[in-house]
């Protein structure tokens, strides 16, 4: 399945690049993750617990960025498996400034596998585009935030996805 | 014979503890001490497996055993393939995968467990590591693709054939049109309403094991079973209890039922496993899966000079039973009704990461109709002739029968044009064609779909089947005067507990109650082969009314006996043997025969026969099929607005368990023509997963179908009867899909592939591209 | 399609029930119907650890008139809902919608509650409440609140719904009269699931022009939505063919439509123009 859309975020890009790179930061904005450790290099071991709902399931795997060319773009690469199945995906996110903002564009195939496969046929879209508008609301939120502020806290939907998700522009092909 | 049941519309005598739910189906059989099994299966269609942990999964609570392909692989003997075909390439098949899984549903290990919970909550606890590999999905694609699923093959091809008879070359050349088509037989789920389940049981002490199995071959299963297993065949007792359908989705030789077997033996105790539904689309058999390419030449004149076809059959990653050999059966029935001079079939069988296709009801037989019935569709069109006279010009007359086909049939018994005339005539035909060119000119998108089929039934003679094309009966009278029956055939569905019971009753002249008849139970039933292909009444039927001859002739010599007349000179009717005002009951003559007081000397006592029936050829139904469809412009979906389905069946022992059987070929057919895809997407997951997804029709979708039939015997059996188990399912989905292909005709379309989905639909209709 | 193990209390007052959440939290989940609940378990793509089963409070299955609102028990089956005299003179979008519920089985189990909590993007319920501009009652041991439809659907399986609240109760008020009301689907053929289901409800005036119109669409996003721009090209229109297909021609403005095997996103999309003005017609006669 491929994921492509734009988003744009009010903040500038050196803040969204650093925000979207930073693992500390990645784990509350991942929708779900309940644990993001580096075991290498840009490398982490991730685990999620991801779902929308009543429908949800545990998935243990890695994250990876590569061909990092801050502040413009990179490279993420996700492997997960879990009992509901497994769930891969790479994608390229390059960000541009305009007018003081950053405009997000976001192109990759993710594969899932499975139950989530098997029976989510009707969802799977559905779910893809709600969790990358929820990881790019809370990725908003914290570029937005100012250092010395504490991290803002994402209960999804509930807090940052109310102000912003007029602003999303998003596609999602099969 | 007085017939008093055998043509009656006799109510199903196993209906009511069916309705009631009194029925025993696998999942209703308990035994003391018994434990469940869970199979973890691949989500991967394609994988190396680098390691498998179940060390966490032994420790859960409950759980007895887990088994993985290293542990039982050298134990167990291969999942059969029962085809027999030159240069056939047959993968290595073990009951579990031991280095590599190939398809989405792969059985990997085995859980055995003190309950179905706790056996499936262990599965989650197993940790295997797989290296993904690419997978072959493509059919078409799967012969150069460079990815080889069995690796030491070299290649995905299972096997090349090329069949059939006459110089296609000059045919085609002969042609004034050669007509071509690309067409698409999508793969199917059988989904019988009860999925498999097998129970197993083992005594250590008698070193007897019995497997209770949802089959529809309890024998050939017995036979195959206890060769994977390394045990006494005569140790092994097959037991199909109430068998919820099964489509040929059962006419198979699964591993979960040696793997039970073997497990009930090595715990010694008894294991059950009940299939899921989601078990059941990836991993039971699934049906069709064919690509092809047609060509066929007509003359100006509508007259067939030859056809072609060049296909691609899926495989799948596997051979089960019968897997390879239903691509010959399309082979065999491509000629249709008609008179085709040359005939050509090109097959490229191929491998894919997917679960393998097998029998499913027509098995290869309605690809067949589909690809001659469209083609003569597009005959018609090209040639702007009505398409039932290009099948009129093309059938051959009653009197060329046995007619002989180019593809190297002999069709036993046939009355093409007296099918279609009388489907022409209760559909009024030309009042349909009169009524399409009105409704057109309001705009309305009607059509008219027509198809005229013939089947190949009754398998068959043994010299054309695998293991045995006969089929076995006994008859006997037990002493207080009931007559048990007893049929090699395997009932799951079709009646024949009641029609069966017809044949009997009418033979001896007694009531229909005081008949028992008994299948699927290796240790009662003497051999049989099974019930599949269309073959339970024309075969089994026919050895039982062999065994019904036999057993009244030597009745007769009891009763002539007991009269002190010559048997010549009795009257047995009404289940009386009479003489001169003398008689005898059949129940007295029984009791009598049984006592043994005073009967002939050279007769043994007891009074019952067996005998076997060796069909000498396959029998051939045939019928027309008319299917109004109507498509709604703004919405692409399709109302089948009138169905008219003749039927030839041969003779009829049971209207009603007929009309059964046509009606449930034709929903099937309705599926496959509008709803049902078995979806993989490129990385090999099965995307219709559930029935949330797999689109199987409901009643309230199905049209109003109004049935009826001509009755041209058979000659191939003393009954008359020609089978009609998969007429529906061949018959029925070319009719439907003519039908929607005509309404679109004035958008220049000529040919489509199913299902017929409404947005494919209004795509064409809006031009939307 | 064997659930993961959980734990099942069955309380039988709302106290209780509302207790119990608050003190699982996470872990718990409410049962009522067990019909979209139960499959996702035995899929094992829900894992609660414990069901808190609300199906033997008393009071929650009702239909009843007050206040000028219709008022339906969030317990009360789909089929009550089909099969009511009452709301057929009153409010016949609700028994038109519930009797396109699943089958007979579903409609007798499933409960007009557990369908708009779970807001599963392909339900029914959700567009009609959305066009009858119901307010949903949800009770916590916090208290009560009332979230009126348009704020409660938030995306896919995602209510306004607060961790251990029930919704106890749908409150729609009283349609007036000259109201047309009708609930129209295409089904996607295996689960019987909308791909498209539009639900109208207007009122016209004396002069049989549209004075107002609610349109509620589900199947074609994430969530079922009021179509606003329909309703405004409604809004003082004449219910002539012209003027209804005009307007039913903005029934995703600004909608991110979802596409599957059945449907694209591009046919879903059409589909819905054509849904809503055939319901918007029949709700006009
Ligand atoms: C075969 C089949 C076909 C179906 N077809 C359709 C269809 O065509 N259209 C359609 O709309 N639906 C359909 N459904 C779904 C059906 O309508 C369900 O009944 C409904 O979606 C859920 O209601 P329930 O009472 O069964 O809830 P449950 O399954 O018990 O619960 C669903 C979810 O809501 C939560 N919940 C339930 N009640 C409350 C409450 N009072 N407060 C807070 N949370 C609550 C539960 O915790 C759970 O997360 C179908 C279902 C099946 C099995």
């Amino acid at each position: 399945m491929k994921i492509e859309g734009t988003q744009e975020i009010s903040a500038d890009r050196e803040r969204v690049y650093s925000a979207l790179i930073d693992p500390a930061v990645l784990q509350r904005c991942i929708p779900g993750c309940e644990k993001l450790e580096a075991t290498g290099e840009n490398t982490y071991s991730a685990r999620l617990r991801a779902g929308v709902g009543s429908i949800k399931g545990i998935f243990n795997g890695a994250v990876k960025l590569e061909d990092m060319q801050p502040p413009s773009r990179y490279r993420m690469i996700v492997d997960g498996k879990g009992q509901p199945g497994f769930l891969k995906g790479s994608g390229e996110i390059a960000l541009d400034e305009k007018n003081g903002a950053t405009l997000i564009t976001f192109s990759g195939d993710v594969q899932v596998g499975g139950t989530i496969a098997g029976v989510g046929q009707r969802m799977i879209q559905g779910a893809a585009k709600m969790m990358a508008t929820q990881f790019f609301t809370a990725i908003e939120a914290e570029a937005k935030a100012r250092p010395d502020e504490p991290p803002p806290t994402h209960g999804f939907f509930r807090t940052a996805l109310r102000w912003f998700s007029g602003f999303i522009r998003r596609s999602v092909a099969r | 014979m007085a017939e008093k049941y055998v043509g009656q519309r006799v109510k199903r005598t196993e209906d009511p503890r069916l309705i009631q739910g009194l029925g025993h189906y696998v999942d209703d059989i308990k035994l003391a001490d018994m434990l469940h099994v869970a199979f973890l299966r691949s989500m991967y269609a394609h994988a190396r497996i680098t390691s498998i942990d179940t060390s966490e999964a032994l420790h859960a609570p409950g759980v007895v055993a887990v088994y993985t392909g290293q542990d039982v692989s050298s134990k167990i003997g291969q999942v059969p393939c029962g085809a027999a075909l030159p240069d056939l390439k047959v993968p290595d098949h073990r009951v579990l995968a031991t280095d590599k899984v190939y398809f989405v549903g792969h059985p990997i290990a085995a859980v055995v467990a003190t309950d179905r919970y706790a056996a499936r909550d262990a599965i989650d606890l197993i940790i295997v590591d797989y290296e993904e590999l690419p997978a072959v999905i493509d059919v078409e694609g799967a012969a150069s693709n460079s990815t080889v699923i069995h690796e030491h093959f070299g290649d995905n091809i299972a096997y090349k054939l090329t069949a059939g008879e006459g110089d296609i070359e000059a045919a085609l050349a002969s042609a004034d049109h050669v007509v071509k088509q690309r067409l698409v037989h999508q793969r199917l789920a059988p989904i019988a309403m009860e999925p498999r389940g097998v129970l197993a049981r083992y005594l250590p002490g008698e070193k007897e094991l019995t497997l209770w199995s949802s089959t529809q071959i309890p024998h050939l299963m017995r036979t195959q079973v206890a060769i994977m297993l390394g045990i006494p065949e005569n140790k092994l007792r097959v037991i199909a209890p109430e068998v919820g359908g099964g489509f040929g989705s059962k006419l198979n030789v699964y591993a979960e039922e040696a793997l039970l077997g073997w497990i009930a033996m090595q715990l010694a105790r008894p294991v059950k496993w009940i299939e899921t539904r989601r078990e059941n689309i990836q991993a039971t058999i699934h049906g069709r899966g064919q690509v092809g390419y047609i060509e066929i030449g007509c003359k100006n004149d509508g007259t067939i000079t030859g056809l072609r076809y060049n296909v691609f059959a899926d495989m799948g990653a596997y051979h089960q039973l019968l897997t390879p050999a239903i691509p010959t059966l399309t082979g065999l029935m491509l000629s249709g009704c008609y008179k085709i001079p040359a005939i050509q079939m090109n097959t490229t069988a191929v491998f894919t990461n997917k679960m393998a296709t097998d029998a499913y009801r027509g098995a290869g037989r309605p690809e067949a109709t589909h690809v001659i019935e469209r083609a003569m569709d597009m005959v018609a069109a090209k040639l702007k002739m009505d398409p039932v006279e290009v099948r009129r010009r093309n059938f051959p007359t009653p009197e060329e029968f046995p007619f002989k086909t180019a593809t190297g049939l002999f069709y036993d018994s046939g009355n093409y044009v007296g099918a279609l005339d009388k489907a022409l005539e209760m559909a009024d035909y030309s009042k349909l064609r009169k009524d399409q060119a009105a409704a057109r000119k309001d705009g309305k998108i009607i059509g008219v779909g027509v198809s005229t089929y013939v089947e190949i039934c009754a398998i068959g003679p043994s010299a054309a089947t695998p293991a045995g094309g006969w089929e076995s009966a006994t008859v006997r009278v037990e002493p207080t005067g009931k007559v048990t029956v007893l049929t090699g055939a395997s009932p799951h569905g079709q009646g024949q507990e009641t029609s069966f019971a017809q044949i009997a009753a009418d033979a001896l002249g007694v009531d229909l109650n005081d008949i028992a008849v008994v299948h699927g139970d290796t240790a009662i039933v003497q051999y049989g082969i099974g019930t599949f292909g269309s073959r339970a009444t024309a075969v089994g039927g026919t050895a039982l009314v062999l065994a019904l001859e036999e057993l009244t002739k030597k009745a007769t010599r009891f009763a002539a006996h007991l009269l002190e007349a010559e048997p010549e000179s009795l009257q047995f009717e009404d289940g009386k043997f009479s003489t001169d005002g003398k008689s005898v009951s059949i129940q007295e003559v029984a009791l009598a025969a049984h006592l043994a007081r005073n009967i002939p000397a050279d007769m043994d006592p007891g009074l019952s026969a067996t005998r076997f029936f060796e069909p000498k050829n396959f029998t051939f139904p045939f019928g027309t099929h008319i299917v109004v469809s109507e498509i709604d412009r703004d919405t692409g979906d399709v109302k089948l607005t009138k169905y008219v389905a003749v039927d030839d069946c041969g003779k009829v022992i049971n209207p009603m368990l007929v009309e059964g059987q046509i009606h449930g070929g034709i929903v099937q057919s309705i599926g496959q023509a509008l709803y049902e895809e078995l979806v993989y997407d490129d990385q090999g997951q099965l995307v219709t997963g559930t029935l949330m997804d797999y689109a199987v029709p409901k009643a309230a979708m199905i049209p109003w179908l109004e049935l009826d039939r001509t009755e041209t015997p058979s000659p191939v059996n003393p009954l008359g009867v020609k089978g009609v188990g998969e007429a529906g399912t061949i018959g029925a989905t070319p009719a439907i899909v003519n039908s929607i292909v005509d309404a679109l005709s004035p958008f220049g379309i000529t040919h489509l592939d199913m299902p017929l989905r409404p947005e494919l639909l209004w795509k064409i209709v809006n031009n939307a591209g | 399609m064997i659930p993961a193990q959980f734990d099942y209390i069955a309380p039988t007052t709302l106290d209780e029930a509302v207790a119990l959440l608050s003190q699982h939290a996470d872990d718990a989940k409410v049962l009522a119907g067990g019909h979209s609940l139960i499959p996702a378990m035995k899929l094992r793509l829900a894992q609660p650890q414990l069901l808190v089963d609300i199906g033997r409070i008393k009071g929650l299955s009702y239909i009843r008139e007050e206040g000028g609102q219709i008022r339906i028990g969030a317990m009360t089956t789909h089929y009550q809902i089909e099969s009511s005299a009452r709301l057929r003179e009153i409010c016949p979008l609700l028994p038109e919608a519930a009797g396109q519920i699943g089958d007979v089985q579903v409609r007798n189990k499933g409960t007009i509650g557990g369908s708009l909590a779970h807001s599963d993007p392909a339900a029914d319920w959700p567009a009609a409440a959305l066009a009858l501009d119901a307010e949903l009652r949800a009770v916590s041991s916090k208290g009560e609140r009332g979230i009126k439809a348009a704020d409660f659907f938030v995306d896919l399986f995602t209510t306004a719904l607060e961790q251990g609240e029930i919704l106890s109760e749908i409150r729609i008020p009283i349609p007036k009269a000259r109201t047309g009301q009708a609930y129209l689907k295409a089904a996607q053929p295996a689960s019987g699931f909308a791909v498209v289901g539009v639900a109208v409800s207007l009122v016209r005036d004396a002069a049989g022009k549209c004075e107002a119109a609610a349109v509620g669409i589900t199947g074609v996003a994430s969530k079922a939505y009021r179509a606003a721009a329909v309703e405004k090209a409604l809004a003082g229109a004449s219910l002539d063919e012209k003027m209804i297909a005009a307007a039913a021609a903005h029934a995703t403005d600004g909608i991110d439509a979802n596409g599957d095997l059945y449907a694209s996103a591009q046919y879903r999309k059409h589909l819905a123009a054509v849904y809503a003005r055939r319901a918007i017609t029949a709700a006009s006669r």
